[in-house]
């Protein structure tokens, strides 16, 4: 008789990186309830604020300046800024702890996944919970006003795109830095508040000067808040919105190969 | 029955029978030749040759820093090599990496348990990365909370267990896919005596299954107990090779004498002493408290020194253990 596998162990393909995502699936299982809290919470407390507080200041008197009510403006760029946002946070510090502390990846890259699968896995597993809690963001702006087209729909996929765009290069940080991951509050301080403050979330880029224009075009923030708000509302060309979208997928591309390169550097040490 | 697969499946075989091994015929699971492994300026391993054959329990020895986590790390292939050649099961890691390491089971030195899940979750999850089934698991798993002896355990998180726990979980995890070699490296660094022998008896147990073991250590009991064969490294290269009992024959004397004289007064009785050795294989080494006499007959060597006029405070006797060897050849100057 010849012989018969025992076992066909799949070395390609998507499920290796599926074996990843259980796998936090299973860790994030014991704390879901308290992520679902804090993704309801985050929106409803932007949406009420600023959307509804600081809507009525700006649209006095039934007038609307910017062309839509204010929580038509703000609500896509909040949910793209909040994607960006929670998937740097989930890039960064769990990320430095799967090599680090907890030391879960050196376990894995002694198994048939490779540094390349574990990297996606991960990544994958990021993007699933931005698209889930984007899903929730955009059910709690529909509820104050803050959508009026079915099209809103597609600033989920915008928003999540945006947010790994920004939370690739992110894991490659959190692969490569050895210490106690001060670099991340650098990152968070320096780059991922002002890109809140100066992409267009609150008012059009136009009022900035001109180089603050330049700064808000090199950022993806920008881009992705563009995109949404212009399938949200409208106004937004065909040739525009395929620049922002190439420019995202540019950032993605790069900081999925960055992370690829750092976590086999990691582990194969 | 033959079943075809995809290219991209890779077909693990079925177990094979136990076979008498013929070193001759070059079926060794694992053989490097000019291993070699450098991290910048600094070589950790500097050409080292080698085989394990099937059924085996092979070990490498030294201090830290010999090379010999960098050794398992290529072997478990993690770690790229930098020169040399390495194959394990007849496969090559640089183009078969997954393969191999689908039929591998490792112990790292460090834990990678997930503290915050339970030891049967730990065991499933870790089963997955094989690609293994939820229905192969699920008797997996449970025959393997068995071997670890964690029953009791099996839906408590990981992180309270104690070292000795934590330590077989990671050995139970490390069989979840039947591997043909298992890796250990530093099996039981850090534990307690009791919990060190509950570890021996489990893998004494899988060597007497047939499993391929292949470990490291700093522990001479540890080696004895376990090892049929060992190489001693030393600064990256291997300086001893051969079975526990023949490493002791060769690099030392039967029996070892230890004469304490008070402090201040050791040297000049070695000095002594060294004169009625018997100087092709025996000899005398000097320790701050002590003078150590390797030589064929202990009692005799004592007896002897007493007739010398030489009056230590206390005597003892004792056969060579591979820790003299070791002393021998690694030096007793710490490495840090």
């Amino acid at each position: 008789m010849l012989d018969t596998p025992r076992r066909g162990v799949r070395t390609t393909g998507l499920r290796p990186r599926m074996r990843v995502v259980e796998y936090q699936m299973y860790v994030g299982r014991r704390i879901w309830r308290s992520v679902f809290v804090v993704s309801v919470l985050q929106p409803l407390a932007y949406v009420v604020a600023l959307g509804v507080g600081l809507g009525a200041i700006i649209d006095t008197g039934g007038h609307h300046p910017l062309g839509v009510s204010y929580i038509q403006f703000v609500a896509p760029a909040f949910l793209t800024a909040a994607a960006l946002q929670i998937a740097a946070a989930d890039a960064s510090y769990p990320i430095m702890a799967g090599f680090k502390w907890i030391r879960t990846f050196h376990g894995m890259a002694a198994t048939p996944l490779t540094p390349a699968q574990i990297c996606d896995g991960q990544l994958i597993f990021v993007a699933i919970r931005i698209a889930l809690n984007s899903a929730v963001y955009l059910a709690i702006m529909a509820a104050f006003g803050g959508t009026q087209r079915w099209a809103v729909l597609l600033t989920v996929p915008i928003a999540t795109l945006t947010a790994m765009a920004f939370a690739a290069p992110i894991a490659a940080l959190a692969a490569t830095i050895e210490r106690e991951g001060n670099a991340f509050n650098m990152v968070f301080r320096f780059v991922v508040t002002p890109m809140f403050l100066f992409s267009g979330t609150f008012y059009p880029i136009s009022e900035l000067p001109h180089w603050g224009q330049w700064l808000a075009w090199v950022t993806p923030l920008w881009h992705g808040t563009d995109l949404a708000r212009g399938v949200a509302i409208g106004g937004l060309g065909a040739g525009a919105a395929i620049v922002h979208l190439a420019y995202l997928l540019a950032w993605l591309v790069a900081g999925v190969a960055l992370a690829r390169w750092r976590f086999c550097v990691r582990v194969t040490r | 029955m033959l079943r075809l697969l995809p290219s991209h499946v890779v077909a693990a075989p079925a177990p094979r029978p136990l076979a008498t091994v013929d070193p001759a015929r070059g079926d060794a699971l694992i053989r490097a030749e000019g291993l070699t492994k450098t991290f910048g300026e600094f070589t950790a391993v500097a050409g080292i040759d080698f085989a394990v054959e099937r059924g085996e329990a092979f070990g490498f020895l030294g201090p830290n820093g010999a090379g010999k986590s960098s050794t398992m790390r290529m072997i478990a292939c993690v770690a790229p090599i930098t020169a040399g050649t390495l194959q394990i099961l007849g496969m090559d890691p640089v183009t078969q990496g997954p393969t191999i390491r689908g039929r591998l089971g490792v112990v790292p030195q460090q834990d990678t348990l997930d503290l915050e899940l339970t030891v049967r979750e730990n065991l499933y999850i870790y089963g997955r990365y094989f690609g293994m089934s939820r229905a192969e698991l699920r008797p997996k798993v449970e025959e393997l909370i068995d071997f670890a002896q964690l029953t009791e355990r099996a839906d408590a998180k990981v992180e309270p267990l104690s070292g000795g726990m934590k330590r077989r979980l990671t050995i139970a995890r490390s069989l979840i896919n039947d591997p043909d070699i298992l890796l250990l490296d530093e099996p039981t660094t850090g534990l307690d005596p009791q919990a060190r022998h509950v570890l021996w008896d489990r893998l004494y147990r899988l060597k007497q299954q047939g499993v391929t073991l292949v470990l490291t250590t700093h522990y001479m009991d540890e080696a004895e107990q376990l090892c049929d064969r060992l190489v001693v490294m030393d600064s990256g290269r291997i300086v001893a090779e051969g079975s526990p009992l023949h490493l002791i024959g060769e690099h030392s004397t039967r029996e070892v004498a230890e004469l304490r004289f008070p402090p201040g007064e050791n040297a000049a009785a070695a000095e002594r002493l060294a004169g009625m050795l018997d100087g092709a294989s025996e000899r005398a080494e000097v320790l701050p408290d002590r003078v150590l006499l390797y030589v064929a007959d202990g009692e005799r060597a004592v007896a002897r020194a007493h007739e010398q006029g030489l009056s230590p405070v206390s005597s003892l006797v004792r056969r060579s253990t591979l820790e003299d060897v070791f002393l021998r050849l690694t030096g007793r100057s710490l490495v840090d």
